[in-house]
């Protein structure tokens, strides 16, 4: 199979680095060059030495790598449907970030976009190719544990906006600024947006969508943010699954311009887990876990180090596969709009107090 | 049960010198009769030891400004929505604050999940549930997150409860975690309800906030079905 010519585009997104090494390896795809959103963006990617060229304006690269097929939209939320449309426009695949977009019109907009020109658009919600992930979902789909009646999870990291700024800044991450509430001087665009998988994961574990969610947003531990970083959601689906999900960043960090060691503070800095009551029996899930531990350089603190990244490498395949095969990625525009729509539901739910039908 | 309760109870009375007392069966729990005929509500959670030292460290200050109580709690059968109840006033007393309001999501009598808002601000959450298999130890976890710092009952990176004790022989894997020299050979449950009511007889004004917070417990009972029923949260 000829391999997928892909750039890279953005490399503002928290996930960016992620990609360099599996874009490296797989010898499916031919990394041909990234573009960045500015100089502090470029000058960050080129640390890590991939030995791929940067551009700064996306038509330069184009016009120097006119072969490229697909583009990983590493940017922050606000540039997504800007950048969706260039790639449309030109008949260029997409891999685009967890959030497409918070705005919902904006969203349909992207949905007919793509389908209009039949580029293949990925979504990244990498839990799916998680090896953790993929047995619980074999233990689910066996019927052992019965029918689904309640799922409790987190979805709990680092805040990482003080090494991507956007992700503190209401615009850049929801798209505009609304007030958690009336009066509030927090604004929506923290937490809940850097955290979808959970929403996604109920989704495909029960087979069913959401029927009601409450959130409540408890006071944040980062003073000087202007978004949510703590905050839990409740409700149940329309089979009648309760579930409870902690989307907060309740890890505290050392504020890295650049992520690196020592970046935590509490000693996990990430963790995805689930707990799930069925009708026959319980089980209890850690997507990240167990690990290793050590508590040498650079701050001698006890921290938990991740024996797990597999998940981009899946990701990848699942999206080269879709476009040499001309087929429609699990994790599809359409497929993720109720997951979007959810979580707007939530911020919706902190502003009026109440449970929000879907 | 009562009376190797009672039995442990007299000796720790008279050992420390403290007034007459008697552990009795009550509606909801354990309760201590005392000799003026009045009866106390025993909340042994309150007395348990590793949320004492919770209690230290928020008191203490070791964590600075608490944002949110999270709190699990499975069992093998019983009543989801009295579970969370306690729990909730396991938040209270760290919190030394009131309820505010409670918003509940419940499937049957199997889960049932909450979220709660204290009076000062701090924020809960409570997930439980009661589908166990038979015969297995509870399961619980407890974590305060605050500005400065996070404290939990369960150790980082782990799911479940670890004990002091493996023993692997020919009878298979066993786990023993012993709490209290004092009354050795009591069960834990059993070592917190004779400290619950070995506190009570220590400190007497124990008596009416044990019966106060009780009958809160029942009020957050009453509200977690309400608000589930509802869709709504109850405010109180």
């Amino acid at each position: 199979m000829k391999p997928v010519k892909i750039a890279m585009m953005g490399m503002t997104h928290g996930h960016t680095r992620k990609y360099y090494q599996t874009l490296l390896e797989n010898q499916k795809l031919d990394w041909v060059a990234s573009c960045a959103e500015d100089e502090e963006a470029k000058k960050v990617y080129e640390i890590y030495q991939t030995g791929v060229p940067c551009y700064l304006d996306p038509e330069k690269m184009l016009s120097e790598h006119p072969d490229i097929e697909a583009i990983v939209l590493a940017s922050a939320n606000d540039r997504h449907f800007e950048q969706m449309k260039f790639c449309a426009e030109r008949g260029i695949h997409i891999l685009s970030m967890k959030i497409p977009t918070f705005d919902m019109e904006e969203y349909d907009q992207m949905i007919e976009m793509v389908e209009k020109v039949g580029v293949v658009c990925q979504i990244e919600l990498e839990m799916h190719y998680n090896p953790v992930v993929k047995r619980l979902q074999q233990e689910i789909a066996s019927g052992k544990l019965g029918k689904l009646l309640s799922v409790q999870a987190t979805n709990i990291t680092l805040s990482p906006v003080w090494a991507f700024p956007w992700q503190g800044n209401p615009e850049a991450s929801y798209g505009k600024r609304v007030p958690l509430g009336d009066g509030s001087g927090r604004f929506r665009g923290g937490a809940l947006c850097d955290h979808p998988h959970i929403f996604d994961l109920i989704r495909w574990l029960t087979g069913s969508d959401f029927a009601s969610v409450f959130t409540q947003v408890a006071p944040n531990l980062r003073k000087e943010l202007e978004v949510e970083d703590m905050l839990m959601v409740v409700g149940k689906l329309q089979d009648g699954t309760a579930f409870l999900f902690d989307p907060s960043w309740s890890r505290l960090e050392e504020r890295l311009k650049v992520p690196a060691p020592g970046w935590e503070i509490f000693p996990k800095r990430m963790e995805v887990n689930l707990t799930i009551t069925g009708e026959k029996g319980m089980l209890m899930c850690d997507c990240f876990g167990p690990n290793v531990y050590h508590n040498g350089a650079p701050n001698d603190r006890y921290t938990v180090q991740y024996t797990y990244f597999d998940e981009w490498i899946g990701l990848i395949d699942e999206f080269v596969d879709c476009i040499r095969n001309r087929k429609q990625p699990k994790i599809n525009l359409k497929w993720h709009r109720k997951t979007v729509a959810c979580m707007n539901a939530c911020y919706d739910s902190v502003a009026k107090g109440k449970a929000i039908a879907l | 049960m009562c009376e190797k309760l009672n039995a442990s109870l007299d000796f720790l009375r008279d050992k420390y010198g403290c007034p007459a007392g008697m552990i009795v069966a009550g509606s909801e729990g354990f309760e201590l009769a005392l000799s003026n005929g009045k009866k106390v509500v025993l909340l042994p959670w309150r007395v348990e030891r590793r949320f004492v030292e919770l209690k230290k460290i928020v008191d203490g200050k070791t964590l600075e400004d608490v944002s949110t109580f999270r709190f699990a709690h499975f069992t093998a059968g019983g009543d989801p929505v009295k579970l969370a109840a306690k729990e909730l006033d396991l938040a209270v007393f760290l919190a030394n604050s009131p309820v505010r309001q409670i918003f509940a999501v419940r499937n049957g009598d199997s889960a049932c999940n909450i979220l709660a808002s204290l009076e000062n601000g701090m924020s809960a959450s409570v997930e439980c549930g009661t589908r166990l298999p038979a015969g297995t130890e509870a399961m619980d976890r407890h974590e305060i997150i605050a500005r400065r710092g996070v404290a939990s009952d369960r150790v980082v990176d782990t799911q479940v409860p670890q004990s002091s004790i493996y023993t692997w022989t020919d009878s298979g894997l066993r786990t023993y975690t012993d709490v209290d020299t004092e009354l050795f050979g009591l069960t834990n449950e059993q070592v917190w309800v004779v400290r619950a009511a070995f506190a009570v007889l220590m400190k007497p004004a124990l008596a009416e906030e044990w019966n106060h917070a009780a009958a809160a417990v029942r009020k957050y009972a009453t509200a977690i079905v309400a608000s589930d029923a509802d869709n709504k949260p109850v405010i109180f």
